[in-house]
């Protein structure tokens, strides 16, 4: 017997918080299929610019929420345990790294910038998953999520900002369905956990709506721009607005996860007290 | 935070509810006061364990409260109403002070009575008299006066336990009433709300008795606090429980063996043995008026006193000669008449209301009511005893407690007596486990309930009814609520007219009935402590008669709907900047009963702000002014700040030419009350107090109960048959009659010897057609609720209560049940309206499972439009969809908090 | 060792919020914080309802996951088992109260308000805190008074001036404080002699709080 109440929003972080997880996990995402760009000759030096534009622009962010912004440089005391602490350092590595890459448009340090970037996610991912304040990021099935959302961001941009081939187109298609599958996977995970209901009931408000279809229309898009490669201005329309898609399907179901879907855990007592004898006037 | 230079821990008390007085320490930091702490030093003392409740901690805001009126104020727009700005500009004391002298001074030249015979001053404190514990030397000014008009009510009678006050402490000296929980295993609980409004003792004890297994049933509409800290909840139907309470007395009566009950204490203690003739009245003896019992040994009638008698408790017999005494001492003399016991009488009025009967009515299952009667049987251990102080003592741990409107309107008589015949049948009343009576106001003296019986005719203590005869009737009231002229049972003591129908002079200010002259208003009203304007019914038409009101001297706190027509503010310091000594312990109200009693100091934790000025300075200056000085000094070395100056071995007098200071007149009392206390042996000045707060002697847990006086006495509890309250209500009658008056007449109908159920709430539904409406419009029940925070605290301006209430279930809001809000298409946190045929109050809607799907309960008072703070939280106020009635008062004089309601949402069509 | 835990008794609960407001003002927090409040919680369907009145605040977990996530180690454990938050340390990054799992932590930001508006009363000028403003803050077990009390030879959850200001002021004796490693002493009867349970123990929290809902063991 489990007996709860309705338990509120957590109250603390607002869209600041989720521009970190927005653009922070677009940039990394964008940084990778830099670094694939680089590996493979393509272009990759604008892709990488914005991805860490985009991971700078979700610290700041961040430390515009903070409560302490002068003493933002405490968050590097706790790498032992904290996924924020590991994030930042991850960040301190990433962004110097990817600035070097940047002005010696480096193929090999834009490889060394990856690895941070990578790490810059899994810590995104873990900073959700360790919250056991607010069980829709408790779901250990956020992980996946959450990287292959950065993934399908990041490679989503890559089609604005770098190039619209096939390769590109192949792997914005696949690291979107990997995000579906992740969403998919989490979603169902999400409603095996007791009293989820209203965190996903969020999921299917409009805008939840809106975001799922944005998607799978992303989907669809690059999909029909990878078969419509012969016709290369259609296709780099269809191209571009799928990529964009792509960002902003998972733009919106982060934002609608960080804010509006995050319930505090309910208070569970799972018996009634015994107020007096209950039934035996005699009991004592 | 950085370490406070200087703290200081003053000693204090919270007298904000009738459930007090508690004990608490005010901390003070670099002279600003910061908290409220318990009373360590009371643990050993105090039920509560030194402890003060929840409101006890809105007063470091209410002390610094930036709303507050700190200077004194004259009104300088003469236009009253709440569409008028009073325009109420600053004003030196002198100039506030001697305008109100100069208002008394006239009236004292003229007479203290105006031509219609009432008192020309009048004055209205708020609850329960809890304000006489901040009004420091007041009371001495108010002496000194002369006659007070104290008849406009700010809820008394309506939002009290009326019904309880005045036949509790008629047949077993309860102003007040309540189980004994230390004792107790069982408990019938109809809508007491014990575990927010009693008190830090009750909520102690019955926590504790929790522990100890007590089973408390909670009987009421919606599942309150209460219900929820009980161990089962009966959602009964409202205003029926004395339907429900009539059956367990039948299902005991006829359901289960006589053994069952107490009989040497009925027979002994009790009227069942009294034989009533057909006339209604006991049949007496022919020669002395003493009612007959029938004797066993002799076979036959003999007065109830006669040596060695054996009185049989139940049948009918013929007795040969008697008499009867019926109202205007008519005697009526009776042969070979069929005569029938007290008992039998009740057995026979109660024969009907089976459970199956009470089940269609209350909405409670008949099989329930049969466990409830069993249990309660099983539980109350008759035959049993218990030593207390040495004293062998009946044990009988059942009790049986009635809140509210359980106790108040119509029906709360039937509630009172069922109670009382329930406790009365296994010997339960006033012994250890039992329902208890803590406090008198009706009697005297007040700090000793026991010592106020003594003995009355018939083998019953004394009453002090209001006379009802030909000659001594009062046809002409000597107060605006014609309280003693209207209700017998209310006496004459300085309590009585507050406990008069209070609503009735403010209806009467409006409109009088016919036969009945418009009381003139008085033309000074002091008000303190005190919001009639949003703490009683159809609240917009009280205001308006308020508001004709000629001169209204508010002590102000901050600006609210009542001070809001006021002539002057006089801002008097609050809890923790003022001076008083008041009386702790001993048994008093609701469930504070101690095991000492005393009297408590309430110093000054810091000084008052601004202009504020302690209420005894205050009363000073009036009183010298005035040119009262000498007979206020009299009134102060008589007692009127709570203990006589002088006594057997001290005497503290003041010289009553002088005019003294605060700490001059409380030193006084200080000494005057220990020496009282310690029967002279100690004497403990005012900077005593102010070290150590309070001081105590022991008072004997035997003297909680009433029964031993009872029998030292040979008295007997007047139950179950009701032949004093016949006889006065025949008479009353009369005299009624005999002017033409027939307006009271259905109140009349409540005075019978053994109450009968009628359909109480079909009263409700013919007031809605009475004022042209259809009760099938208005088919939701509306009542309301208190909460620890705000019952009776003057914390609606306080933030704090405001946020820690809101952590709790409905706090302003209208909690109705989830399926019905769901079949009206409401949402929680909607708007909704709730609409009597009277009016309208809004709120937002809180669905919930816990309450009746034909009800709905909008807790606390919130009809604040002036108050600062209060005014912005838009609460919902049962109190302004509430007519004033007087078909819906009772014979007491009280009226019920309920009324038959619409729910919408708001705006909707 | 030392492990300081509360205890509330639900049976005893009657959900006033003493304790909740002695906290508040005990502790000086701002309009909306609360440390310590007792929820008002409802279950079943008419007429079988239930409502449980339940004390609730930071439980000072063995195994904190505040103290896991906090980035700037201002979150941390004393050997007695109570959780604090070093304010001078905090950046005010609110992982921590995403990290508890019973809602036990608070932010609130340099612009937070004052009961009467904007302007602090002289009360609450004398209990401002500057240095809790934008940092995390809960329930400390009124650590300062352990502290005070202890070094003076008291010991908490007995003597008043070494107990926490919600147990010093709880009406109905729900709220009992102790050491529970003290085998004789009132909180470990009180567990022993009482079936009890802690909030969310699947999180292996290990919580210092413990709700009494019956006598008798297991």
């Amino acid at each position: 017997m489990n007996r709860s109440l309705a338990s509120p929003h957590q109250r603390n972080w607002d869209l600041r918080a989720a521009g970190n997880f927005v653009f922070g996990g677009t940039g990394a995402g964008l940084i990778v299929t830099a670094a694939l760009a680089a590996a493979s000759g393509a272009p990759f030096r604008p892709a990488l610019a914005i991805g860490l534009l985009s991971v700078m622009l979700g610290l700041s962010l961040v430390w515009l929420e903070i409560g302490k912004p002068w003493r933002a440089l405490n968050v590097f005391f706790h790498p032992h345990t904290s996924w924020m602490t590991r994030e930042s350092i991850v960040a301190g590595a990433l962004i110097p790294v990817g600035l070097i890459a940047v002005a010696l448009a480096s193929p090999a340090a834009v490889l060394a910038a990856a690895l941070p970037a990578c790490g810059f996610l899994f810590c995104q991912a873990h900073i959700l998953r360790a919250a056991r304040g607010i069980p829709a990021w408790r779901q250990k099935e956020i992980v996946p999520f959450v990287l292959a959302t950065g993934l399908a961001e990041g490679s989503g941009i890559y089609l604005l900002a770098g190039e619209q081939t096939l390769p590109w187109l192949a792997l914005a298609l696949f690291a979107g369905l990997l995000r579906e599958g992740a969403w998919l996977a989490y979603r169902a995970g999400l409603a095996g956990t007791p009293g989820s209901a209203r965190s996903l009931g969020i999921f299917d408000t409009p805008a939840g709506r809106l975001a799922r279809g944005a998607q799978l229309v992303a989907l669809v898009v690059i999909a029909l721009a990878a078969l419509l490669e012969g016709f290369p201005g259609i296709s780099l329309l269809l191209a571009c607005t799928g990529g964009a898609l792509a960002a902003l399907a998972g733009w919106g179901l982060k934002a609608l996860l960080i804010t509006r879907a995050a319930f505090t855990r309910p208070v569970a007592v799972p018996v009634i007290p015994v107020r007096g004898s209950g039934g035996d006037p005699l009991r004592r | 935070m950085a370490a406070a230079d200087t703290v200081k821990e003053v000693p204090s008390f919270c007298y904000n509810c009738v459930a007090g007085p508690d004990l608490m320490t005010v901390r003070v930091e670099n002279g600003v006061a910061t908290r409220i702490d318990p009373c360590h030093a009371a643990e050993t003392i105090h039920p509560g364990l030194g402890r003060v409740c929840v409101k006890a901690f809105g007063l470091v805001q209410k002390t610094y409260n930036p709303h507050r009126v700190l200077t004194p104020m004259k009104r300088t727009n003469p236009r009253k109403g709440r569409g008028e700005d009073p325009g109420f500009v600053p004003i030196s004391w002198d100039e506030a002070l001697d305008s109100v002298v100069a208002r008394l001074n006239d009236i004292r030249a003229r007479g203290l009575l105006d031509e219609a015979g009432l008192p020309r001053v009048a004055a209205t404190f708020g609850h329960g008299g809890t304000p006489q514990s901040y009004m420091g030397s007041f009371p001495a000014f108010l002496a000194a006066w002369g006659p007070i008009d104290y008849s406009f009510g700010s809820g008394q009678g309506v939002k009290c336990t009326h019904s309880e006050h005045l036949y509790g402490e008629f047949w077993h000296r309860g102003f007040t009433v309540c189980a004994d929980t230390v004792h107790t295993r069982y408990i019938i609980s109809c809508g007491f709300n014990g575990e927010v409004s009693g008190g830090v003792c009750a909520v102690r004890r019955h926590a504790d008795a929790r522990i100890r297994g007590v089973k408390r049933v909670q009987v009421e509409p919606h599942l309150s606090a209460t219900g929820a800290c009980s161990a089962e909840w009966l959602p009964i139907r409202p205003k029926t429980d004395p339907a429900f309470l009539l059956s367990l007395v039948h299902t005991i009566l006829f359901e289960h063996p006589r053994s069952a009950l107490d009989l040497p204490f009925l027979r002994d203690r009790t009227a069942s043995p009294y034989l009533v003739g057909p006339d209604g009245y006991y049949l007496r003896d022919a020669d002395s008026g003493t009612p007959l019992v029938w004797d066993e040994a002799s076979g036959a009638p003999v007065p109830f006193d006669t040596d060695g008698v054996r009185p049989i408790l139940e049948g009918r017999a013929i007795v040969a000669e008697a008499m009867t005494r019926g109202p205007d001492e008519e005697r009526r003399p009776y042969h070979n008449v069929e005569a029938r016991t007290a008992f039998t009488a009740m057995a026979d009025a109660v024969s009907g209301y089976t459970p199956e009967w009470a089940a269609k009515i209350c909405d409670i299952p008949a099989e329930t009511i049969r466990r409830i009667a069993r249990e309660y049987l099983d539980a109350a251990c008759v035959g049993e005893t218990i030593e207390i102080d040495g004293e062998t003592l009946p044990f009988r741990p059942v009790a049986v407690t009635l809140g509210k409107t359980v106790n108040n309107g119509w029906g709360a008589y039937e509630c009172c007596w069922a109670r009382t015949m329930l406790a009365t049948l296994v010997g339960a009343l006033e012994v250890p486990g039992g329902t208890l009576g803590t406090t008198v106001r009706i009697n005297r003296p007040h700090e000793n309930r026991l010592m106020s019986v003594k003995p009355g005719e018939d083998g019953f203590m004394n009453a002090n009814f209001n006379p009802t005869g030909r000659n001594s009737w009062l046809s002409k009231p000597g107060g605006r609520n014609a309280h003693r002229t209207l209700v017998p049972i209310v006496g004459n003591g300085p309590w009585a007219q507050a406990l008069g129908p209070t609503h009735l002079a403010w209806m009467f200010a409006k409109d009088a009935p016919k036969e009945w002259p418009q009381p003139p208003l008085p033309e000074i009203w002091f008000a303190f402590r005190t919001n009639p304007a949003i703490s009683f019914w159809n609240t917009a038409e009280l205001s308006q008669a308020m508001a004709r009101m000629p001169f209204i001297v508010a002590f102000a706190y901050t600006h609210d709907e009542t001070n809001h027509m006021a002539d002057i503010l006089l801002p008097d310091a609050t809890d923790l900047e003022s001076t008083q000594l008041i009386r702790i312990g001993g048994t008093k109200f609701v469930e504070q009963h101690w095991e000492h009693s005393g009297v408590a100091l309430r110093a000054p934790a810091i000084p008052p702000r601004g202009e504020a000025r302690d209420f005894t300075w205050i009363s000073t200056e009036l009183a010298r002014r005035a040119g009262l000085l000498e007979r206020y000094n009299a009134a102060l070395n008589k007692g009127a700040a709570w203990a006589p100056l002088k006594g057997e071995g001290y005497d503290f007098s003041l010289a009553t030419d002088e005019v003294h200071d605060v700490d001059t007149i409380w030193n006084a009392v200080c000494k005057a009350a220990t020496a009282e206390l310690s029967s002279g042996a100690e004497v403990r000045d005012l900077d005593w107090f102010k070290q150590h707060g309070h001081y105590v002697v022991p008072f004997k847990r035997e003297d909680w109960y009433l029964y031993p006086t009872m029998v030292r006495l040979g008295l007997r509890f007047e139950l179950p048959y009701q032949e004093r309250l016949l006889r006065t209500g025949e008479e009353l009658g009369r005299r009624l009659h005999e002017h033409d008056i027939h307006w009271w007449d259905s109140q009349l109908d409540e005075y019978v010897a053994i109450p009968q159920w009628h359909d109480v709430p079909e009263r409700w539904a013919q007031s809605v057609r009475d004022q042209g409406g259809d009760p099938d419009d208005y088919p939701l029940w509306g009542i309301t609720t208190k909460s620890m925070q705000y019952t009776t605290g003057n914390n609606a301006g306080i933030p704090l209560m405001n946020e820690v209430a809101g952590n709790m279930r409905g706090h302003g809001a209208v909690i109705m049940n989830a399926a019905t809000a769901a079949r009206l298409g409401i949402k929680a946190g909607d708007r909704v309206e709730v609409r009597s045929h009277l009016s309208v109050t809004t709120g937002r809607a809180e669905p919930v499972q816990g309450c009746r799907p034909d009800t709905v309960v909008l807790p606390g008072q919130w009809d604040h439009w002036k108050t600062p703070y209060a005014k912005d939280l838009a609460f919902p106020s049962l109190n302004t969809v509430i007519p004033m009635s007087l078909p819906l008062t009772d014979a007491t004089g009280s009226g019920s908090d309920v009324v038959r309601v619409s729910v919408r949402k708001a705006g909707a069509r | 060792m030392t492990r300081y835990v509360m205890v509330a008794d639900l049976r005893r609960c009657v959900g006033c919020q003493t304790c909740t407001a002695a906290c508040k003002e005990g502790n000086g927090t701002p309009p909306g914080v609360q440390w310590r409040r007792v929820l008002d919680l409802e279950t079943g369907t008419y007429p079988n309802v239930n409502r449980v009145f339940v004390p609730v605040g930071c439980q000072h977990c063995a195994h904190p996951p505040c103290l896991e996530v906090c980035p700037s180690t201002a979150t941390r454990q004393r050997a007695d088992g109570i959780v604090t938050v070093d304010y001078s340390l905090c950046i005010g990054c609110s992982y921590c109260i995403m990290a508890c799992p019973y809602d036990a932590r608070s932010l609130v930001g340099g612009e937070a308000g004052f009961a009467f508006g904007q302007q602090p009363t002289e009360a609450e000028a004398a209990r401002a805190e500057g240095k809790s403003l934008g940092v995390a803050t809960k329930c400390t077990f009124c650590a300062g008074r352990i502290d005070a009390g202890t070094a003076r030879g008291l010991v908490p959850g007995q003597d008043p001036e070494a107990t926490p200001l919600c147990v010093n002021n709880c009406i109905s004796g729900a709220l009992s404080f102790g050491d529970i490693e003290d085998a004789f002493g009132p909180v470990a009867s009180l567990l022993a002699e009482n079936k009890s349970f802690r909030m969310h123990q699947s999180e292996g929290t290990e919580p210092g709080f413990y709700y009494i809902w019956d006598k008798g063991t297991l």
